[in-house]
């Protein structure tokens, strides 16, 4: 990953109209391209609702948790207690919902991230401990305190033990009545685009948890807030420049405690998500890393919401895809990405950058030999996918990565000289 | 800032104080009611050491013990249990199984293949103390007089609830979600895909697992089970086994919401009795792993001064391994799948144990 010097203002002033302009380009291009797939190799499922639906749900949790990472580090504080942050969120949405109800669980979720949050911010902010000893440490105190807590709290409950939470009642889904049979009609004719396009909308009008609404505005809503409010600019500049931030009569211990603190109930409501709408329960060991795939996000999003609900959805559609129809739905999605590789290697041919062009030719046709001599991709394969195509977009995008100026350094107040 | 470096210390010492606790390697059972408390017959000590998730996990855990309480009632045998934490390693399970031994208990019974090479170990030094790995390998890295292996023809389970799979689907098209992909689970798919194929092999199966090599992502990963099984329902299926741990409950998940009609079977234990009220009419039969007559067998063996050593295997003849019926919806098929079980049993039908 390249990470340039800052540019002093494009950095803070917001998107432009062309920018958000391509982003429907790109995605004219990818459904265009998948029905196309869909047609020409028969694995429906690549574009089916089911997995659409599927891939949101395994997003959601990964974004959430992307999210926090982004207020900790657009405050200058590097996060990788989110992991742990997470454990706490579905710790606390497993004892809360059973007791009070989903909103209440929630709710109790955000509140036990947030306090993992706190800690990672009195560690970090106020006793200025290197930022990644701190979330390690975390993230072993987490999982530690869970095992211990949900052992006190869910032994003896009817369907709970030592290690799980009793079988918990899931938020409130929404369908609109006329509209989600409709597109399912439609998404069963298998039509070119049509189709596909169907049963996009049929995953927004059909089942649609409320937990996944929230968590979208929480996404749109954290855009707004940092970069259309002082508050946000604020937040953002001790980030990019604490001293400066300090010299101009901001509070920066208040705003990275906050940001830190806020950073953890993200994450935690992620867990809620975790345990309330992906599963039905809380479960020790739950979380599996999606903290770890947040951070990811986050980073392959260039520090953006928009950005890390992309790389999100990206690693939530191939997980989906690969548990679903495993081996056929990975295969046809082999050969997206192999004419996506030859398309970069023309392009790049044209730009004039010879090895690029060269290098994504030879993976591109390599992986297009792979597809054309098979009918299926082998299970140990299928499970990397995920990553593979993660690492893949990030590769091609990171020339344009831009952390914040001072993410990760230690910021002591009156040093500014 | 003095005062909040103490504070910072008393909480620091506080997060490990309880970190220890969730990982307390002694741990004592919680619940109400504890066999080994007021045990002190004069039959066997027996030492019984769970595996991650302990007592209360309401699946293999939970069957060994009520293994362990019936040789407390008829054998009349005194015991202790101990329970595993999260992320140990061999050592840490050495030392639990030296506590048991250096104690006095004998038989000493490990529950989870993840003992095997402790007990492999521990056992050359104890050679007066007999073990036994429940699912275990430990004959397979060093074999000892005094080590038994506990396993289980699951594949000969799995055929009985494929043949019940194979005559119940409308759609001709069954799943079957496994956990990690390795032979301990491929001897399930193995055996139900003989059983659906021995009724009417143009039924379609489809297979997935949820991981390669990792059992957190295997068998502690519901939301992974209920993607994968989702699928299924959506391409065709109308039936789906499942043989993932607690990602089974996922499964299940699914199965309510695929709605009437649809059905999975459960795994290990009789899983209609302890899933959700509302998911009990989609439970069509269970496989049953009956690791609770083998920790009592194994006692019982140990009792009568012949306690067997190397592989015991428990299979559909010895009755450690079955079909359940809780909920009634296999009685009108018991008598075809009961053929199938009398045939095994015979030898006359042999089940392989990889697909």
């Amino acid at each position: 990953m390249t990470v340039s010097a800052p540019e002093s203002s494009a950095a803070l002033v917001k998107p432009t109209a062309a920018r958000s302009y391509r982003i429907w380009i790109y995605l004219a291009v990818l459904v265009i391209a998948l029905s196309t797939t869909r047609i020409f190799t028969g694995a429906d499922d690549i574009t089916s609702s089911g997995t659409l639906r599927a891939a949101v749900i395994a997003a959601i949790p990964i974004a959430l948790a992307g999210l926090g990472g982004l207020w900790s580090e657009r405050a200058g504080v590097v996060n990788i207690g989110l992991e742990g942050m997470m454990i706490l969120g579905t710790l606390g949405a497993g004892y809360f919902t059973y007791h009070y109800g989903v909103w209440v669980g929630l709710l109790g979720a955000a509140v036990f991230g947030a306090v993992g949050g706190a800690l990672h911010a009195l560690a970090t902010v106020t006793f200025g401990v290197d930022h990644i000893v701190s979330g390690v440490a975390i993230n072993i105190i987490a999982l530690g305190v869970a095992s211990f807590l949900a052992e006190a709290l869910f032994t003896g409950l009817p369907g709970g033990g030592p290690t799980q939470s009793p079988s918990l009642d899931r938020p409130p889904t929404i369908s609109v009545p006329g509209l989600s049979g409709w597109t399912e009609s439609l998404e069963d004719k298998g039509w070119f685009l049509v189709s596909d396009l169907a049963a996009l909308l049929n995953v927004v009008v059909s089942q649609l948890s409320l937990f996944t609404l929230v968590a979208l505005v929480l996404i749109f809503g954290t855009g707004w807030l940092l970069w259309r409010t002082p508050f946000g600019l604020r937040l953002r500049s001790c980030g990019e420049s604490p001293s400066a931030a300090e010299t101009l009569g901001v509070n920066v211990y208040r705003y990275k405690f906050v940001a830190v603190t806020m950073s953890g109930a993200l994450a935690g409501m992620g867990g809620a998500f975790l345990a309330l709408v992906a599963s039905s329960g809380y479960q020790n060991g739950q979380t599996g890393g999606r903290g770890y795939i947040g951070l990811a996000a986050m980073i392959f999003g260039n520090w953006r919401p928009t950005g890390l609900l992309t790389g999100s959805l990206i690693f939530g559609y191939t997980d989906a895809a690969r548990l679903r129809s495993g081996g056929e739905s990975v295969h046809a999605l082999l050969l997206v990405l192999s004419v996506a590789l030859l398309a970069i290697a023309v392009w790049q041919l044209i730009r004039g950058a010879r090895l690029a062009a060269v290098l994504a030719a030879v993976v591109g046709g390599l992986g297009l030999t792979w597809y054309l001599r098979t009918d299926t991709i082998p299970g140990d394969f299928t499970q990397m996918t995920p990553y593979v195509m993660t690492l893949l977009v990030l590769a091609l995008a990171s020339q344009q990565l831009r952390m914040p100026a001072a993410d990760g350094q230690r910021y002591r107040r009156g040093e500014a000289g | 800032m003095r005062r909040l470096t103490k504070i910072a210390a008393a909480s620091a010492v506080l997060a490990l104080a309880l970190t220890g606790c969730g990982n307390d390697e002694t741990g004592s059972t919680t619940g109400s009611e504890d066999i080994c408390e007021g045990s002190s017959g004069n039959g066997p000590k027996i030492g019984l050491a769970y595996d991650v998730g302990g007592r209360g996990d309401q699946s293999f855990n939970d069957s060994a013990y009520v293994g362990l309480k019936k040789a407390v009632d008829d054998l009349d045998a005194s015991c202790k249990e101990v329970e595993a934490g999260t992320g140990e390693n061999d050592a840490d399970r050495e030392e639990r199984l030296r506590l048991l031994a250096d104690a006095g208990f004998n038989p000493v019974v490990a529950v989870g293949f993840v003992y095997s090479p402790a007990v492999a170990t521990v056992a050359a030094e104890y050679p007066d103390v007999n073990f036994g790995v429940v699912d275990g390998y430990a004959t397979a890295i060093k074999e000892q007089k005094n080590v038994a292996d506990l396993t289980f023809a699951e594949n000969e389970g799995s055929f009985l609830v494929g043949v019940a799979a194979a005559l119940k689907t409308e759609a001709k098209n069954v799943g079957f979600v496994g956990g990690v992909n390795g032979p301990l689970i491929q001897k399930f798919e193995a055996g139900f895909k003989a059983g659906v194929e021995a009724v009417d092999p143009k039924i379609e199966i489809q297979t997935q697992y949820l991981s390669q090599d990792d059992p957190q992502q295997g068998f502690e990963n519901p939301a992974g089970g209920e993607t994968a099984a989702t699928g299924m329902y959506d391409n065709g299926a109308d039936i789906v086994y499942h043989a993932a741990g607690k990602s089974g409950l996922g499964v299940f998940d699914a199965v309510e919401a695929a709605g009437e009609g649809y059905w999975a079977i459960g795994v290990d234990s009789d899983q209609y009795l302890t899933v959700d009220e509302a998911q009990k009419k989609h439970i069509l039969t269970s496989m049953l792993k009956r690791i609770d007559t083998a920790v009592f067998e194994y006692a019982e063996a140990f009792d009568g001064g012949s306690a067997p050593s190397g592989f015991v295997t428990y299979d559909l003849k010895s009755g450690g391994v079955d079909y359940s019926t809780s909920g009634g919806f296999v009685d009108d098929i018991t008598d075809q799948i009961d053929k199938y079980k009398d045939q095994i049993i015979a030898g006359e039908v042999k089940v392989p144990t990889a697909p």
